[in-house]
């Protein structure tokens, strides 16, 4: 595998026959309403052993971790403590057991310094004394070979260092079963490659670690034994030894089927809407690229390569350099003076329930959030017009619940996403950004917003900023691969070789 | 010099005390991540209970401590209705102010007048001896020292002990706090109620030590000095007594320039605690420093799932 991005710090570890596993889930199910977030899924691990947990978004694997962090119970099955069933009531209960979680979302409280985090609710007396605490957190740092200083406010850290942070808390507690929830996704590479040091000498210490990802080759660079989620099951359970490249894995976390697929008619293709020259700036170098009318142009690469600074230099979150950014053909400033509600640019962002929408606000108002100048007149507002077009939207994109009074948070996430795509593309745009728009969705929602992205090609380019190569391959007519802010090559995605050529790219390694 | 000061010095603890309460208060609730708006109607309730209290036993000391448990009764309605039932917690704290100042005219109509055996100044041994200082700190009722502590207390509390850490991690992520197996509902409870029990102590103190008799609008204000109080302290206890002092100072002056003659308007004087307040937002936003407020205040802990 030349590929790999990081060195496995170890080898794998043969699991030495006659071991016990220290947590078995037995036939667990997790229901949400008339979802099945977990099916039936029977699990062991080791001590010793770093787990990887790997599954798209959506096949359950945050679930699967809530239950054993006693966050909500399991409705079937039970989770067995050395050979013990356990029935936690709380996250408290889980700790007790020896359970320790670092969520995807740090649990710090920003004010409060490193030592009071680490010991917050493990104070230990009802008195305290904030050397003495800041004393027992040091030690317990060297201890382990981490590298932080227990006096820092929590707010003063990197990600990096607020992960250590976390990590802190589970030693602090003795855990001897450490999960990870995507832990990578918000490190930089270096701070990644410790994170996976720290992992590997905990693991030496005999923690047992479970590390959920969807990074296939951070999960070959570390685990021991990897187990497949798929739709809320087990798919797979195998030592990674037996696995022969990263695309076995990728086809084994897919399934047998084929890759979700869309026929993509080629459209005609007019006159520029989008052209960027010499861009530098905003963290980003020399970039040069053009949309046209009737094609779809791909950013994709690691996140935190600079795709945030263009997509915010394009939209007018941020303003870019004099005379890089040309909309319709119009310099940047120009055209955001002169920029109507509709035939104009349109932004999908990947934050629906932020950026995109307002949470509290029903359909229609979430609809004028972007269309208000098409349905008023001087001061006034035609909310009676604009309610019946909702509620065509509604029929029109299938967006349940197919009430025009729901509010946005009441929406899934993949209805919440159409309606988002309803009403953007209601102002007939002629160039969409669609940053992640399908991220989080299951496949028939993907699918759906997949062919009406491709339809838009009728009236708009399309700058199609996505985490999934996927999703471009099947989307773009070109791909650009983003590398610390640069556009290292611009690829055609009608050449057979281009899927190749992806991978080394968004790395950084140019032949 | 000293004549005019020293009385007019010694007059600002004695007015500074109630808001010193109801600033310490709201402050524990709002440590807790609760916005609580009624003070001002807490305290007017609690006042009156103090003083029936006091008329009915005769004992003052009962009063106090029911004026202490009429703010924690009412502030636990705002607890139920925002922590339980996930209200908002503006709107209700609104209705407990407009609920309390209401219910206290309605309530009280029939005593005014009356006085109730209340706390009365004596000189603090030894310490009262103490020259300038002693006339202005140590010759005031028994209340009046016993706000000396509290800040102390309320110092000790969140820097060192568990339980206050609890409070501070509820009030700025609750979230952070239940993973860490605390129970954010039941800390939110704790500071709501205690922070109430403050409020009606400062309450209390209005009707058994300020005023010595029963009137209509006995708080007067107080109660939105306090809440405002909390910003311009920057949730800082030792800040909370300056300000209180700084603000009873103003109300104490205010009544002697009355008593004087002078014809300075008053009200220009009583608007100058808000002023102040506006002030030192814009002041601490114009140097770039951050506003310690709780991350989570005035936001609900939503249920999982």
């Amino acid at each position: 595998m030349p590929e790999l991005k990081f060195v496995r710090p170890i080898h794998i570890r043969p699991l030495p026959e006659g071991t016990q596993p220290v947590v078995s889930l037995k036939n667990v199910t997790k229901r949400f309403g008339k979802i099945i977030a977990n099916d039936s899924i029977t699990l062991d691990i080791y001590p010793g052993r770093i787990k990887a947990l790997l599954g798209e978004n959506g096949a359950g694997k945050s679930t699967m971790m809530s239950l054993l962090a006693g966050r909500y119970p399991p409705d079937e099955g039970v989770i067995e403590i050395d050979g013990n069933p356990m029935k936690f009531s709380s996250s408290k209960d889980a700790i007790t057991a020896g359970i320790g979680m670092v969520y995807q979302h740090f649990m710090l409280v920003d004010s409060m310094t490193v030592a009071e985090n680490v010991l917050l609710g493990q104070e230990g007396s009802f008195f305290i004394n904030p050397k003495e605490m800041m004393k027992r957190v040091g030690d317990l740092a060297e201890t382990y070979g981490l590298d932080i200083d227990p006096a820092a406010h929590i707010s003063d850290l990197s990600m990096g260092e607020r992960q250590l942070v976390e990590i802190l808390k589970l030693l602090y507690r003795e855990s001897r079963i450490l999960i990870f929830d995507e832990p990578t996704a918000v490190l930089t590479p270096e701070e990644t490659s410790k994170l996976f040091e720290a992992l590997w000498r905990m693991s030496e210490q005999g923690k047992s670690i479970i590390f959920i990802s969807h990074k296939l080759e951070e999960v070959i660079a570390l685990a021991d034994e990897i187990a497949i989620l798929r739709h809320g099951k087990i798919e797979g359970e195998f030592d990674t030894n037996a696995i022969e490249s990263k695309s076995d894995l990728a086809s084994r976390m897919v399934g047998k089927e084929v890759l979700l697929e869309v026929n993509r008619e080629p459209a005609q293709i007019c006159e520029p809407v989008l052209e960027i020259r010499h861009l530098t700036g905003l963290g980003l170098t020399d970039i040069n690229f053009r949309v046209r009318k009737g094609e779809v142009v791909a950013i994709v690469g690691v996140a935190g390569n600079g795709q945030k600074a263009l997509i915010e230099a394009v939209t007018g979150l941020c303003k870019p350099p004099v005379d890089t950014v040309f909309i319709m053909q119009k310099p940047w400033r120009k055209f955001f003076a002169e920029s109507t509600w509709n035939r104009s640019m349109c932004y999908i962002p990947e934050d629906r329930m932020g950026l995109a929408t307002l949470r509290n606000q029903n359909m229609v108002d979430n609809l004028l959030l972007t269309t208000r100048k098409g349905f008023s007149k001087g001061p006034w507002l035609n909310k009676k017009r604009a309610e019946k077009d909702t509620l065509a939207l509604i029929k029109k994109y299938d967006i349940r619940p197919g009430r025009i009074h729901a509010l946005a948070w009441q929406l899934s996430g993949g209805n919440l996403q159409k309606a988002v795509l309803a009403r953007e593309l209601y102002r007939e745009p002629r160039l969409i950004i669609a940053e992640q728009p399908t991220q989080g969705l299951d496949v028939s929602a993907t699918e759906e917003v997949w062919s009406r992205l491709l339809e838009a090609r009728g009236m708009a380019g399309i700058l199609l900023v996505t985490g999934d190569l996927n999703e471009a391959l099947q989307l773009a007519d070109h791909i650009a691969v983003m590398y610390r802010g640069r556009i290292l090559g611009m690829l055609p995605t009608s050449d057979k070789e281009t899927p190749g050529k992806i991978g080394p790219l968004m790395a950084g390694v140019i032949d | 010099m000293w004549e005019f000061l020293i009385p007019l010095f010694a007059a600002t603890v004695q007015s500074g005390t109630p808001i010193l309460y109801a600033t310490l208060g709201e402050m524990m609730t709002e440590k807790g991540g609760v916005l609580n708006l009624g003070v001002e109607g807490i305290m007017s309730i609690s006042a009156l209970a103090a003083f029936w209290v006091s008329l009915v036993t005769g004992s003052p000391w009962l009063g106090f401590l029911a004026g202490g448990l009429g703010g924690m009764a009412l502030s636990s309605l705002h607890g139920f209705v925002c922590i339980s039932c996930l209200g908002n917690q503006v709107v209700s704290g609104l209705a407990l102010t407009i609920l309390g100042v209401g219910l206290t005219h309605f309530l009280g109509v029939s005593y005014v007048g009356l006085s109730a055996p209340g706390f009365f100044p004596f000189d603090f041994p030894l310490l009262s001896q103490i020259p300038v200082i002693g006339d202005i700190f140590f010759k005031h009722n028994m209340l009046v020292y016993i706000s000396f502590v509290i800040p102390v207390l309320f110092w000790f509390f969140f820097k060192r002990t568990s339980l206050g850490m609890h409070v501070t991690a509820t009030g700025e992520m609750p979230a952070a706090a239940a993973a860490a197996g605390l129970k954010p509902i039941a800390l939110r409870y704790f500071a709501v109620t205690v922070g109430g029990f403050l409020i009606g102590l400062g309450g209390a103190y209005l009707s058994l030590a300020y005023m010595h008799l029963w009137s209509n609008g006995i708080s007067g204000g107080r109660g939105w000095i306090a809440v405002a109080l909390v910003i311009f302290a920057f949730w800082r206890p030792g800040r909370a007594v300056a300000g209180a002092y700084l603000f009873g100072g103003v109300m104490a002056f205010q009544l002697r320039l009355q008593a004087m003659g002078t014809n300075f308007p008053s009200s220009l004087l009583l608007m100058l605690p808000y002023l102040l307040t506006i002030l030192a937002l814009i002041l601490s936003a114009w140097r770039g420093k951050r506003i310690d407020a709780p991350a989570a205040l005035g936001t609900n802990i939503e249920p999982e799932g």
